[in-house]
C-alpha cells in the first residue's frame, strides 16, 4: 500500500445524498474518493488490471443509475461489498474458476453492516486485521478477496474444513471487538 | 439444537456466511436456520459488519494515467443522463440549452459513425465477442440478483412462516416459497409438485415440480402472487407433473 492509498475518503453517505439529486460534481468527488477501493478489490479478485478497470466503471455506473441502492451508513463498506459481488459475478460468468469454488453472498438492503461502523476508516481496519494471528487473518482475507468458498480455502491450505470455519469465526469475533474499540475511541 | 456440538458447527457456518464465502447450497441452509434461531441471527448480525469492514483494506494506488482514463470514460458515460437530470429540474431556458447540446451530440455521433464505417467492419468480430460476454455477465448478474432477492425474502423478519410437515412455507409480499428440509426420497420416475388454490377458487391449480437434493432439502419459489392465494399444497406426481393431484398431499397449508 503506497501513500496514495491512504487518501482520506470523503463522507460517501453525504455525497450520495447529492448524487441522488443528480449532482454530477458530487458523483465526481465520490469517484475520486472511492475508485481506488473499488479498483483494489476488483484487482485482487480478478487479477487483471483491465478487467478491474471495467468493473470499476460498471460499479460507479450502477451507483449513478441506482443511487437509492445505498440507503445509509458506511458507504465504503457498502461499495466494497458491491465491488466484491460484481467481481464474483464476473468470475462466474467468464468461467474464470470452477463454479463450485465461487461463493454466493447474501445482500441485505439496510443491513446492520451499513450502519454499525459509519466512522470506520481503512487504516483502523488494517491495524485490527494485523492484530489477528496469521491463522485467523489469512482465511478471512482469502474468503473475502479470494472469491473462493470455505471448502476451497481448506483445500488450498491443506487445513481441515472444520478448523477453517472455526478460525474464521474466532477471527471475525476478535475483529468485531477491535473495531468496536476503534469506533468508540 | 441450542448448546449442542451441532449448534456450534452451525455458528461456525454462520460466520462464514457473514464473510460471504459459502457456496449456494450451504448458504440456503444457513438462511433457513437464521430465520428461526435468534442466537445464530445475533451472531450473524454481530459478525457481518466486521466482515464487511475487511473490504476497506483493499484500497490500492491507481496510476495517474489509468485513473484519468477511467474517470474520463465514466464521466462521458453518465453525461447524457446527467444532462437529462439537470434538464428535468431546470427552468425552460436550460431545457433548450441542454436539448441543443444533446442534438449536437447526436449529430456528432452520426458523423463519427459514417467516418468509422470502414473500421467497423474490421472490428465486427471483436464487438460480437464483447457483446456475447456482456450478455453472459448480464445474465449471470440477473440470476444472482434473483437468488439474493429470494434469500432476502426467506431471511426477512417480516416474512410469514407456516410450519408444515417437511419444513416451512414462507410468504413475503407477493412471493411464496417452499423451504423444505426433511423431504422423503422420491420413487423412481416421480417428482414433487406444488399446487395453489386461488382465493375464491374451488379447485387447485398445478404449480412447479421439483426434486430435493440428496439430504431432502429444497427451496422453491412458486410462480404465483401470494396475496391472491388461499392455500398451497404439495404432492408426489409422475415426472412432468400432473394437471390434477394424483396422490395424497404431503401438506395443505392455508395462507392467512
Amino acid at each position: 500500500m503506497g501513500r496514495e492509498a491512504r487518501v482520506v475518503m470523503e463522507d460517501g453517505a453525504r455525497l450520495m445524498e447529492r448524487v441522488r439529486a443528480g449532482d454530477g460534481g458530487a458523483f465526481e468527488r465520490l469517484y475520486d474518493s472511492y475508485h481506488r477501493l473499488v479498483f483494489g478489490i476488483a484487482l485482487r479478485m480478478l487479477g487483471d488490471a483491465t478487467m478491474a478497470e471495467d468493473l470499476t466503471q460498471s460499479v460507479f455506473l450502477k451507483v449513478w443509475s441506482s443511487p437509492d441502492a445505498f440507503r445509509y451508513g458506511n458507504f465504503g463498506a457498502w461499495i466494497a461489498r458491491v465491488a466484491r459481488n460484481r467481481s464474483l459475478d464476473v468470475l462466474r460468468s467468464r468461467s474464470l474458476r470452477d463454479e463450485s469454488e465461487i461463493p454466493v453472498d447474501l445482500a441485505e438492503p439496510g443491513a446492520l453492516d451499513d450502519v454499525v461502523f459509519t466512522r470506520l476508516d481503512s487504516e483502523r481496519v488494517r491495524r485490527a486485521l494485523a492484530a489477528l494471528p496469521d491463522e485467523q487473518r489469512s482465511p478471512i482475507e482469502m474468503g473475502f478477496f479470494g472469491g473462493i468458498t470455505h471448502d476451497e480455502i481448506a483445500k488450498r491450505t491443506g487445513i481441515p474444513l472444520g478448523t477453517i470455519k472455526t478460525r474464521i469465526r474466532t477471527g471475525l469475533r476478535k475483529l468485531r471487538v477491535e473495531l468496536d474499540g476503534a469506533v468508540s475511541r | 439444537m441450542n448448546g449442542s456440538a451441532e449448534h456450534e458447527a452451525m455458528l461456525d457456518l454462520v460466520a462464514v456466511a457473514a464473510l460471504g464465502s459459502l457456496p449456494t447450497a450451504d448458504l440456503r441452509i444457513v438462511t433457513l436456520h437464521l430465520a428461526t434461531c435468534a442466537e445464530c441471527r445475533a451472531e450473524y448480525d454481530a459478525l457481518r459488519p466486521a466482515a464487511s469492514a475487511v473490504g476497506l483494506i483493499a484500497e490500492e494506488p491507481v496510476d495517474t494515467l489509468r485513473s484519468a482514463r477511467m474517470k474520463k470514460r465514466l464521466l462521458a458515460a453518465i453525461a447524457p443522463t446527467a444532462n437529462a437530470r439537470r434538464a428535468a429540474s431546470a427552468p425552460g431556458g436550460l431545457i433548450w440549452a441542454s436539448s441543443i447540446v444533446a442534438a449536437a451530440a447526436v449529430v456528432f455521433a452520426l458523423v463519427s459513425t459514417v467516418q468509422d464505417i470502414h473500421l467497423r467492419s474490421d472490428l465486427a468480430n471483436a464487438q460480437r465477442t464483447t457483446s456475447q460476454l456482456q450478455t453472459r455477465v448480464a445474465e449471470t448478474q440477473r440470476t444472482n440478483e434473483n437468488e439474493r432477492d429470494m434469500l432476502a425474502d426467506l431471511f426477512a423478519a417480516n416474512a410469514k412462516r407456516y410450519t408444515v410437515a417437511d419444513g416451512e412455507v414462507v410468504a413475503r409480499g407477493s412471493h411464496v416459497y417452499f423451504a423444505l428440509h426433511t423431504l422423503p426420497a422420491l420413487p423412481k420416475g416421480k417428482v414433487y409438485q406444488a399446487w395453489t388454490l386461488a382465493k375464491g377458487a374451488k379447485t387447485v391449480a398445478p404449480s412447479v415440480t421439483f426434486t430435493p437434493n440428496a439430504s431432502g432439502s429444497a427451496i422453491v419459489q412458486l410462480p404465483a402472487d401470494a396475496t391472491a392465494l388461499a392455500a398451497v399444497a404439495l404432492t408426489v406426481e409422475p415426472e412432468g407433473g400432473s394437471k390434477t393431484p394424483t396422490s395424497k398431499p404431503s401438506f395443505i397449508q392455508p395462507l392467512s
